[in-house]
């Protein structure tokens, strides 16, 4: 039995293995991921090295070389690390602020009407405004020091993280409580074996947003006023003319955040096990 | 059946329930239901969707109050649901966090029983139902049929008096549910307890139930006759004296089951 089925599996194979020819290969999505990232690439560095659209383009190769050249040599005191740095800085302090304080007072709100009572109407009148609009008070309240920035992306990833847990916990379906009520459980019971881990995903959903409005608010608050971090590198490149250091910086910045995305869906798979097939399909 | 005695388990005891509805609105589900069930009786409540008879197996459970008269378990009067009473939902009902064995030993879990222990009754019964080897399995993984066998060994580990069953097979298809009713059977006959199996099928209600209570066709539910079934177990779906008891009961409700 076992021969034969292992003898039937050759077969399948050979069959499968078909000759090369044009039309498969054009239509392997491998093959059209390489096509269409060579493709971007050369039109862009034909149209920088032609001078196409004026002086303002840097060809790929003249980007990587100022990033690289920037890994050792000082901007304003510091290297490329130091710039990345400064801004990670101000985004790890507001943003766990925002969801230290967002995602426990959004559970809350869930849990209890009367502090959802008491603290909607005050976050309803707040939830509209772009955090960006607070710049220019928070400026004023703090300075242009680091205050007035982590405050920024505080305000910013407050309100998804608060948003997503309670949206999390209000969405769950009544009759999982039932079912914690008749195996015998209490009020806790159904917010610690029910609640809270139904609620996960959501609350990590949250994060993300939140994450990326914090990539969002500390460049704004970087252009605005500073003299570190990734969003003063591009405003350095366009005051100096130089579109292979704004180029060099946008691509540091997509990179960087990227990698703090990856890290929170990482602590995600990590906590809610029972996603993980799902997603993985 | 032998295992009966004559004492009564479960009395329900002029059973009515009125909903409220945006603040003014009344539905009256419920309407005088008198119903006594013995001790490790199966007793299957037959009727047509939207008859109150999920909600009488909710007041059962002690999840909602009547309005009026009151239901007693071994004489003392429900209030509160407990763990006295195992309650297996039509919609599963699982806790998607939690593995296979997560979700079965919940009820030794919440009462505090330790873990090794709980890890045992939840294996019992996990095996009893038919899933060895699915117990690191999460819900999503697994199929409608295997689903809801994790819902019946879930309200079993917590080892009940009393088993509810809200329409548990509505949502199967037609083989998977003669193939689940075949098992309720088994475990039934394995683990005797008290059983009250709600459900809108007839050949469902035939073949398990040691009696039938009807409700009628529209709101308020009212209880419309009581059939008590001596075929012998395990009974055919095309056993003649099946089929003249099927025709009797058709005949006697005015719904078309």
């Amino acid at each position: 039995m076992v021969d034969r089925s292992v003898a039937n599996e050759i077969i399948v194979q050979t069959k499968e293995r078909k000759p090369f020819s044009i039309m498969r290969l054009i239509t392997n999505e491998y093959f059209l991921y390489g096509v269409s990232l060579v493709a971007f690439f050369s039109i862009w560095h034909y149209v920088a090295a032609t001078k196409l659209l004026g002086k303002s383009l840097a060809t790929p190769y003249e980007v990587v070389l100022e990033l690289i050249r920037m890994t050792h040599l000082k901007l304003a005191g510091k290297t490329l690390w130091g710039h990345i740095w400064a801004s990670a800085h101000r985004i790890l302090i507001g943003f766990s602020l925002g969801a230290l304080i967002g995602v426990p007072l959004g559970l809350f709100m869930a849990l209890n009407r009367y502090v959802n009572a008491f603290v909607k109407p005050v976050f309803d009148l707040f939830k509209p405004m772009p955090p960006i609009a607070w710049i220019s008070i928070a400026i004023l309240w703090f300075g242009i020091g680091e205050p007035s920035k982590v405050f920024i992306i505080f305000i910013g990833s407050l309100v998804p993280c608060l948003l997503n847990a309670y949206n999390g916990i209000r969405i769950i379906d009544e009759e999982l409580y039932d079912v914690v009520r008749v195996l015998g459980g209490n009020r806790w019971h159904e917010i610690f074996q029910v609640s809270f881990p139904a609620a996960l995903p959501a609350l990590f959903a949250g994060l993300q947003i939140s994450l990326s409005i914090a990539w969002t608010c500390v460049l704004a608050a970087e252009l605005v006023s500073a003299r570190s971090g990734m969003g003063w590198i591009i405003i350095r490149g366009m005051k100096l003319t130089k579109p292979e250091l704004v180029l060099g910086g946008m691509a540091i910045i997509a990179i960087v955040a990227w990698g703090t995305s990856l890290a929170i869906a990482g602590l995600e798979k990590l906590l809610c096990p029972w996603r993980r097939s799902i997603r993985d399909l | 059946m032998a295992e009966q005695s004559s004492k009564p388990k479960i009395i329900c005891q002029h059973i009515s329930k009125t909903f409220i509805q945006k603040g003014t609105q009344r539905v009256h589900v419920l309407e005088d239901i008198n119903l006594e069930v013995r001790d490790n009786e199966f007793l299957v409540i037959l009727g047509p969707g939207q008859c109150g008879k999920s909600t009488l197996l909710r007041i059962i459970a002690g999840l909602e109050t009547p309005s009026e008269g009151e239901v007693r378990l071994d004489g003392a009067v429900i209030k509160k649901p407990g763990p006295d009473r195992g309650l297996v939902f039509q919609t599963y009902m699982l806790f998607a966090w939690r593995t296979v064995i997560g979700n079965v030993e919940m009820g030794p879990k919440l009462r505090g029983v330790g873990k090794e222990e709980r890890r045992k009754i939840a294996q019992h019964y996990i095996d009893l139902v038919g899933l060895k080897g699915f117990e690191k399995h999460f819900p999503h993984q697994l199929s409608g049929g295997m689903k809801q066998r994790v819902g019946i060994a879930r309200a079993f580990a917590n080892n009940p008096e009393v088993m509810l069953l809200d329409e548990p097979y509505g949502q199967l298809d037609a083989q998977t549910r003669i193939f689940m009713e075949k098992e309720i059977e088994r475990i039934w006959q394995t683990d005797k307890r008290t059983v009250i199996f709600v459900t809108n099928n007839i050949d469902e209600a035939i073949y398990l139930g040691d009696r039938i209570v009807t409700l009628k066709n529209k709101l308020p539910g009212v209880m419309d006759a009581v059939y008590p079934i001596d075929l012998p177990r395990p009974r055919e779906h095309t056993d003649m004296d099946f089929l003249k008891l099927r025709q009797t009961i058709t005949d006697a409700s005015e719904l078309v089951l």
